[in-house]
C-alpha cells in the first residue's frame, strides 16, 4: 500500500507536472498570505508585513526545489534531464555520434546474432506444455516393435510418443519437391499438449494398424502452400504419390521435435503400411528409425526414472529380439538398457557439431566488442579533454563531481542503447546470413529466431555493460579537472590521460592480434581441408537421383529402366561420361558391414568394419578415381560369375597387411551376421573419402551392381563438358522420355563436397570477417590516439624544430613511442594467443593450435598495418610550423 | 531545520506535524504557527523543511491533503491525519518516550 502510494504519487507528479507545480505555487502563496495577515493583525503595515513574510520564507524557488527533491520522481526527472542534455550534446557532434553508434551497432549486433543462434539452438525449450517434464526414453533410436513395448509396459510417463523424420515428395513425377515429413505416433500431439490452429490433430485412434491415410500440416506449410485458408482441411495432399487427407493444422511456433529443422506434414506411424506394403517397417526388428519421448509423471525424479526404466529393460528388449540374429548377438540385445535423457530443449543433430564453434564465435564477437569499446573510450576521452573547461566551469559553479559523472555516464549509456537498437537490426540480418551458411543440399537449417526475452535481456545487458565499460574511465577522468588547471592550455592531467590512452591502444593491439591469429588458424585449417586430396574430382560432376520405387515401376523392370536412363543420359550433348552407383562420396547414404579377409595376419572382430559402395564399370572413370593395380569391373562380372570387388588403399593396408590383395578373397557378414560367399579382390583404387573430408579415409569396398541385384543403386553421376547448371533441363527431359512418373533430384557433386565442410567454412569466414574488423578497429584506434598525442605535443615539436631538430628526428621520436607500444601489444597478443588457441584444438584440420607460422604472420600483419597508421599520424608532427605553434602558447 | 532558536532533533519534525494534525486538519501556515506556539517559541519551523516534510508524509500515506476555503474564503490546502498516520504517531510517540527515558537515565547516571 505504502509503496503504491509512493509510486503513484510520484507518477502523478511526473505525469501531471504542471498541475503539481500549480498546486505547490498556490500552497506556498497561501502560506505567505497567512503569514503576512498575521503580522498585519499584530499591527504591521501591509507592505512591511508582506516583505517580512517573504524574508522569513526565504527564496520561494529553493523551497519548491526542496519539495520537489522529497520524492523519488526527482531522481527520475534529473536522469531524464541528463538524457535530454545528452541528446542535445550528441546532436551537436553528429559525426562523433554516428561513428560511435555504428561501431556499437556492429559490435552489439554481432554479439546478439551469435547469442540468438546459441539461444535458438542450445537454450530454448520447446514451445509445448511444460517442456521441462519431457524426457527422451533412451538416447538411441528404437525399432517400432521396441517402441510398442516401451509404450505398453512403461509406468513412469503420463504420456509417451515416438516420431521420425523423412523427406516426402509432394510432386507426382518430374523434379522432386520435398516436404519435411514427420512420422508421429498417436499420442504425439496429446502428450505435447498442443491445440490445433485449424481442424484437428492426430490422436491415438488415428494410429492403429490399417489406419486411414491422414495428415496434419504445420502452420508455416499451411500458410505458404494453402494461404492459411480453411479449404485446406479435408483436401488431399500427395506424399510420395500416395493421397493423404489433411485433417488439421498444428499451432504457429511449433516446428517439430528436432531443433534446426522444421516439419511440413505430420502423418501417423501406421501409415507406413501405405508406403512399404506388406513387409512394412512397423514389424521390422532391426530398423532403428524412431525417437521416443515421454512426459514424466509428477514427482518422479531422474534417478527413479533411470532405475525404473533399467528394471523394465529386460522385459522390453526380451520381447522383441531379432529372431534371425546369431545367439551371441541376441544375448547382447537382451542385455540392452534404456537410458533416459532430458529433452526439454528437443533433439538436434546440429548441437554436437556446432556447440563448440558457437562458443568460439561468441568469444570472438565478445572480443570485437571489447576492442570497439576501447576505441569509443578513447574517443570519449578526447571529447572529455575538449570539454575540460566546460566541466571545470560547471564544477566551479556548484555542480558536484558525482552529478557531472552521472551526466557523462548517462551519455555513454544513451550511445550504447542506440547502438543496441541498431544492433538488433544488424542481428536480424546476420541471422539470415548465418542460417544460409549452415544450410546444405541435404537439409535447409531452420531455426526459430523470434525475439525472446532471453535474447532481449542479453542485448540490453551487454548494451548497458558496454556503456559503463567505455564510459566509466572518461567520466571519472573527465571530471577531475580543477578550474585553474583547466584554464591553462597544456597541462599535467592531459599527460595522464594520454598514458591511459596508450594503454588502451596497446591492449587493443593485443586483443586484435588474438583474433587475427584465431582467424589465421581457422582460415588455414579450412584451406587445408578444401585442398585436401579427397581422391576424386568433384568438379563438373552432377549427381542425379531417379526414384523408380516412387514411380511404381515393378522391381523386375528396374535394371532395364536404369539401363535405358543411363543410355539416354550418355547420349546427351555435353555429357562426357555417366555412371551409376548406390551412393556417392560424401553423400547421405552409407553401407557398411564387418568383413573377414583371408590374409594370414588379418584382424578379426567387430572393428573390422568396411564401407561399401555398389557401382557400374564407368564409376571410377567418371569420378576420376585412379585404379592403382588390378582391373576394373567389366560386363563379364555378372550375377553368374565369381563375386569380385575393387578395394581402396586403406582397406588393402588394414585387411591385407604385407600381402598383395589382388586375387585374395574376403567374406562380408550378411544379414543375421552370417558370412556371405567369398569375394575376390580384382583391383585397388586410390583412397577416396567416403563420409566426410575430415575422415581418416574409410576402408572401402566397391562391388559391381550387376552382382548384387537387391541393392538400390539409383544414383547417376554425370561428368559434363558444359557448365552443370545448364544441363538440368535436358537431364529432366531425358529421364521423362523413359518414364515421366520418375521423381528426380539433381545436385552437383561439388556442392556435396562443400556441404561436408559447412562448419569449417562458417568458422573460417566469420573469424576472418571479425579478425579483419578487429584489425580495422585497432588501426583506427591507434591512428586516432597518435594523432591526438602528436597534436598535444606540437608546441614541444615546434620548439625542437626551432632549435634545429630535423623533421627526421622528430619523426623518429614519435615512431620510437609507437614501436614500444606495438612491441608491448604484440608480445601480449602472442602470449594470449598461445594461452587461448588451444580451445580451437578439435576444430583445426592439418594445423597445430600453436602454429608458429600463423602467430608470426598475425604479428607481422598487425605490426605493418599499425606502423603504417602510426607513420601517417606521425608525419603530421613534422609539419608543425614552429612560429604558429609557439604563438599559440 | 529550526532556525531562530532551538533546532529540532533529526526526524522529530514528522512526529510534531502528525501530533499537530491529530487534533484537526490544518493548512501549512497553521501547522507552523501551532508548533511555534505550543513549543512557546522554542521551535520555529521554516517552509524549506515544512513543505518537503508534507510531501514525504503524504507519500507515506500518513497525511492526506484536502482543499478547503480559508477563513477569508481563499482556497487552501489543508492536511488531515489518516488512520495509518494515527497509528504511526502512536508508535513514534511511544518510541520517543522510551528514548527520552533512556537518555534521562544516562544523564542522571553520570
Amino acid at each position: 500500500m505504502a509503496i503504491w502510494n509512493k509510486s503513484s504519487g510520484g507518477l502523478r507528479a511526473l505525469l501531471h507536472k504542471r498541475e503539481a507545480e500549480h498546486d505547490m505555487d498556490e500552497e506556498l502563496r497561501a502560506f505567505l498570505d497567512a503569514s503576512a495577515e498575521r503580522k498585519m493583525r499584530a499591527g504591521m503595515p501591509e507592505a512591511e508585513a508582506r516583505r517580512a513574510a517573504r524574508v522569513e520564507m526565504g527564496s520561494m524557488e529553493s523551497v519548491k526545489d526542496e519539495v520537489r527533491g522529497a520524492g523519488w520522481e526527482a531522481a527520475v526527472e534529473a536522469v531524464w534531464a541528463d538524457f535530454r542534455y545528452s541528446i542535445r550534446g550528441l546532436a551537436k557532434s553528429p559525426v562523433f555520434t554516428i561513428v560511435v553508434v555504428l561501431t556499437l551497432a556492429l559490435g552489439i549486433g554481432a554479439n546478439t546474432a551469435i547469442f540468438s543462434l546459441i539461444d535458438s539452438l542450445l537454450l530454448k525449450t520447446l514451445p509445448v506444455e511444460k517442456p521441462e517434464e519431457l524426457v527422451q526414453v533412451t538416447e538411441f533410436p528404437l525399432t517400432n516393435p521396441l517402441w510398442e513395448q516401451v509404450r505398453d509396459r512403461q509406468d513412469v510417463f503420463s504420456g509417451a510418443f515416438a516420431w521420425s523424420s523423412e523427406k516426402l515428395n509432394l510432386a507426382k513425377g518430374g523434379v522432386v519437391q520435398n516436404a519435411d515429413g514427420l512420422w508421429v505416433s498417436g499420442d504425439f500431439f496429446h502428450t505435447l499438449g498442443l491445440q490445433p490452429a485449424a481442424g484437428r490433430l492426430l490422436s491415438a485412434d488415428d494410429d492403429r494398424r490399417g489406419c486411414a491415410a491422414l495428415a496434419v500440416l504445420s502452420y508455416g506449410f499451411w500458410q505458404s502452400h494453402y494461404g492459411g485458408t480453411a479449404a485446406a482441411i479435408g483436401s488431399t495432399i500427395s506424399l510420395e504419390g500416395h493421397p493423404f487427407e489433411v485433417v488439421g493444422v498444428t499451432p504457429a511456433g511449433f516446428y517439430g521435435m528436432t531443433v534446426g529443422r522444421k516439419f511440413d506434414v505430420a502423418i501417423p506411424l501406421c501409415a507406413t503400411q501405405v508406403f512399404d506394403g506388406p513387409n512394412f517397417r512397423l514389424e521390422q526388428r532391426h530398423l532403428w528409425w524412431l525417437h521416443a519421448i515421454g512426459r514424466v509423471k509428477l514427482g518422479i525424479g531422474m534417478a527413479r526414472l533411470k532405475s525404473r526404466l533399467a528394471a523394465l529393460s529386460p522385459s522390453i528388449y526380451g520381447a522383441v529380439v531379432p529372431q534371425d540374429w546369431d545367439p551371441a548377438s541376441q544375448d547382447k540385445f537382451r542385455k540392452r538398457v534404456l537410458r533416459p535423457a532430458p529433452a526439454a530443449t528437443g533433439l538436434s543433430d546440429l548441437r554436437e557439431d556446432y556447440e563448440q564453434p558457437l562458443h568460439i564465435l561468441m568469444a570472438v564477437v565478445g572480443l570485437v566488442l571489447l576492442i570497439a569499446c576501447a576505441n569509443i573510450a578513447s574517443l570519449l576521452m578526447a571529447r572529455a579533454a575538449a570539454r575540460g573547461k566546460e566541466m571545470a566551469m560547471r564544477q566551479a559553479l556548484g555542480a558536484s563531481r558525482l552529478r557531472l559523472m552521472r551526466q557523462l555516464i548517462v551519455e555513454s549509456i544513451l550511445l550504447s542503447l542506440s547502438g543496441a537498437v541498431f544492433g538488433l537490426l544488424f542481428a536480424r540480418w546476420g541471422n539470415t546470413i548465418l542460417l544460409h551458411f549452415l544450410s546444405t543440399v541435404g537439409g535447409t537449417v531452420f531455426l526459430d529466431f523470434s525475439l525472446d526475452r532471453r535474447v532481449l535481456a542479453f542485448t540490453a545487458a551487454i548494451a548497458v555493460l558496454t556503456g559503463l565499460l567505455f564510459g566509466a574511465a572518461p567520466a571519472f577522468r573527465g571530471t577531475r579537472e580543477s578550474l585553474t588547471i583547466a584554464m591553462k592550455e597544456a597541462n599535467a592531467s592531459d599527460r595522464r590521460r594520454s598514458r591511459l590512452r596508450l594503454w588502451i591502444v596497446a591492449s587493443q593491439v593485443a586483443l586484435s592480434l588474438v583474433l587475427l591469429v584465431t582467424a589465421g588458424l581457422l582460415l588455414r585449417s579450412f584451406r587445408n581441408l578444401a585442398s585436401a586430396d579427397i581422391g576424386f574430382d568433384a568438379n563438373q560432376v552432377l549427381v542425379v537421383n531417379a526414384n523408380l520405387f516412387a514411380a511404381r515401376i515393378p522391381e523386375s523392370d528396374h535394371t532395364a529402366t536404369y539401363d535405358r536412363i543411363g543410355a539416354e543420359l550418355r547420349a546427351l550433348p555435353g555429357v562426357v561420361s555417366a555412371a551409376r552407383s548406390m551412393t556417392t562420396p560424401l553423400g547421405d547414404s552409407q553401407w557398411n558391414t564387418v568383413i573377414h579377409s583371408d590374409a594370414p595376419h588379418a584382424l578379426v572382430g567387430d572393428d573390422n568394419t568396411a564401407y561399401f559402395n555398389f557401382v557400374d564399370p564407368d564409376y571410377f572413370a567418371t569420378l576420376r578415381t585412379p585404379l592403382l593395380a588390378g582391373r576394373n569391373f567389366t560386363a563379364a562380372d555378372s550375377a553368374n560369375s565369381q563375386p569380385v570387388a575393387v578395394i581402396n588403399q586403406s582397406l588393402a593396408r588394414k585387411f591385407f597387411p604385407d600381402v598383395n590383395p589382388i586375387g585374395r578373397t574376403f567374406r562380408p557378414e550378411g544379414g543375421a551376421r552370417k558370412l556371405d560367399p567369398p569375394v575376390e579382390v580384382v583391383g585397388i583404387t586410390k583412397d577416396a573419402k567416403y563420409e566426410s573430408v575430415r575422415e581418416e579415409t574409410y576402408p572401402t569396398v566397391f562391388r559391381p551392381i550387376a552382382q548384387v541385384a537387391e541393392i538400390r543403386a539409383d544414383s547417376f553421376e554425370l561428368r559434363t563438358a558444359l557448365p552443370p547448371a545448364t544441363m538440368r533441363k535436358s537431364i529432366q527431359s531425358a529421364i521423362a522420355s523413359v518414364n515421366a512418373a520418375i521423381p528426380i533430384e539433381i545436385h552437383s557433386l561439388a556442392a556435396q563436397v562443400d556441404d561436408s565442410m559447412t562448419r569449417e567454412r562458417l568458422l573460417a569466414a566469420l573469424s576472418a570477417f571479425f579478425g579483419g574488423l578487429a584489425l580495422l578497429l585497432a588501426t583506427v584506434g591507434l591512428y586516432g590516439t597518435l594523432s591526438y598525442l602528436v597534436a598535444q605535443r606540437r608546441i614541444e615539436f615546434g620548439i625542437r624544430l626551432a632549435l634545429g631538430a630535423t623533421s627526421r628526428s622528430i619523426l623518429g621520436l614519435v615512431i620510437r613511442d609507437v614501436t614500444m607500444l606495438l612491441l608491448g601489444g604484440i608480445a601480449a597478443g602472442i602470449g594470449l594467443s598461445l594461452a587461448t588457441t588451444r580451445l580451437l584444438g578439435a576444430m583445426l584440420f592439418g594445423i597445430q593450435a600453436r602454429d608458429p607460422v600463423t602467430m608470426a604472420m598475425g604479428g607481422a600483419l598487425m605490426a605493418v598495418v599499425s606502423l603504417a597508421a602510426g607513420l601517417v599520424a606521425a608525419r603530421r608532427a613534422t609539419k608543425v610550423d614552429p612560429m604558429v605553434a609557439l604563438r599559440q602558447e | 531545520m529550526g532556525e531562530k532558536s532551538g533546532s529540532l532533533v533529526q526526524g522529530t519534525l514528522d512526529m510534531l506535524i502528525l501530533k499537530t494534525l491529530a487534533l484537526e486538519a490544518m493548512h501549512g501556515y497553521g501547522i507552523a504557527q501551532r508548533i511555534e506556539q505550543i513549543s512557546q517559541g522554542v521551535f520555529c519551523v521554516n517552509p524549506g523543511s515544512l513543505f518537503p516534510a508534507f510531501r514525504r508524509l503524504e507519500r507515506e500515506g500518513w497525511i492526506k491533503p484536502v482543499w478547503k476555503p480559508t477563513e477569508n474564503n481563499r482556497r487552501a490546502k489543508y492536511y488531515a491525519l489518516t488512520a495509518r498516520g494515527r497509528k504511526q504517531l502512536h508508535s513514534e510517540t511511544e518510541e520517543w518516550g522510551r528514548q527520552i527515558a533512556a537518555i534521562d537515565r544516562i544523564l542522571e547516571a553520570s
